[in-house]
């Protein structure tokens, strides 16, 4: 998400405030300290205009897969 | 700079919390000076008066609620656990204090000092939270 987000130069706040979340929230979700809920999570992909899979990695599945 | 509603509720809630925290004040200080007009207070009166300062302790909570409900989904993630620690280390000293107090080993404490503790915790886990996020903020 932090990608996405310098990739359209937005900052922290500005994608906060169109997500009508706090700042905190913003960080906790790109630091990988909150998994945001399925609304917010299809929130944030129709602000970034992409899939929400394309946001956020399954990372259980994916060390699931890796064993 | 928040998003709007999220913005909007914790500005209400900093608002009340103020504006309840002044009338606790008048309350308390209100209450004492008007208890200094009697030689002896009926007890209706001294009652009155507890009840006066408790109502807007008592306040706090419904605001807190109501942030809660309001505010954004990791932020009430966030002050629920802030409450639920504050909480449970407020009960559990009081409950430990209570079964020292039975076995009299401890001097008896008015139970009054459970609310200050746990506004003194919640503070305290949240400044402590706030020490640490201020270093993941970026610049």
């Amino acid at each position: 998400m932090k990608l996405l987000r310098a990739e359209r130069g937005l900052s922290q706040a500005k994608l906060a405030e169109l997500l009508d979340v706090s700042r905190q929230s913003v960080i906790a979700i790109e630091t990988g300290k909150y998994d945001p809920s399925l609304p917010l999570a299809f929130k944030i992909a129709r602000v970034f205009e992409t899939s929400i899979e394309k946001i956020f990695e399954d990372t259980e599945n994916a060390s699931e897969a890796a064993e | 700079m928040a998003g709007q509603s999220v913005r909007l509720a914790n500005k209400r809630y900093r608002r009340d919390f103020a504006l309840t925290m002044v009338v606790y004040v008048v309350a308390v200080i209100g209450g004492a000076f008007f208890l200094k007009t009697f030689d002896t207070p009926p007890v209706w009166v001294s009652a009155l008066v507890a009840l006066a300062s408790s109502i807007p302790v008592i306040f706090v909570f419904v605001l807190m609620g109501r942030l809660l409900r309001e505010t954004d989904e990791y932020t009430r993630l966030r002050q629920t656990e802030v409450l639920l620690l504050a909480g449970g280390i407020t009960l559990s000293l009081c409950v430990t204090w209570g079964f020292l107090e039975m076995a009299e080993i401890v001097p008896h404490i008015t139970s009054f000092w459970a609310g200050p503790l746990f506004f003194f915790l919640m503070g305290m886990v949240q400044l402590g939270r706030s020490l640490v996020e201020k270093k993941e903020i970026e610049t």
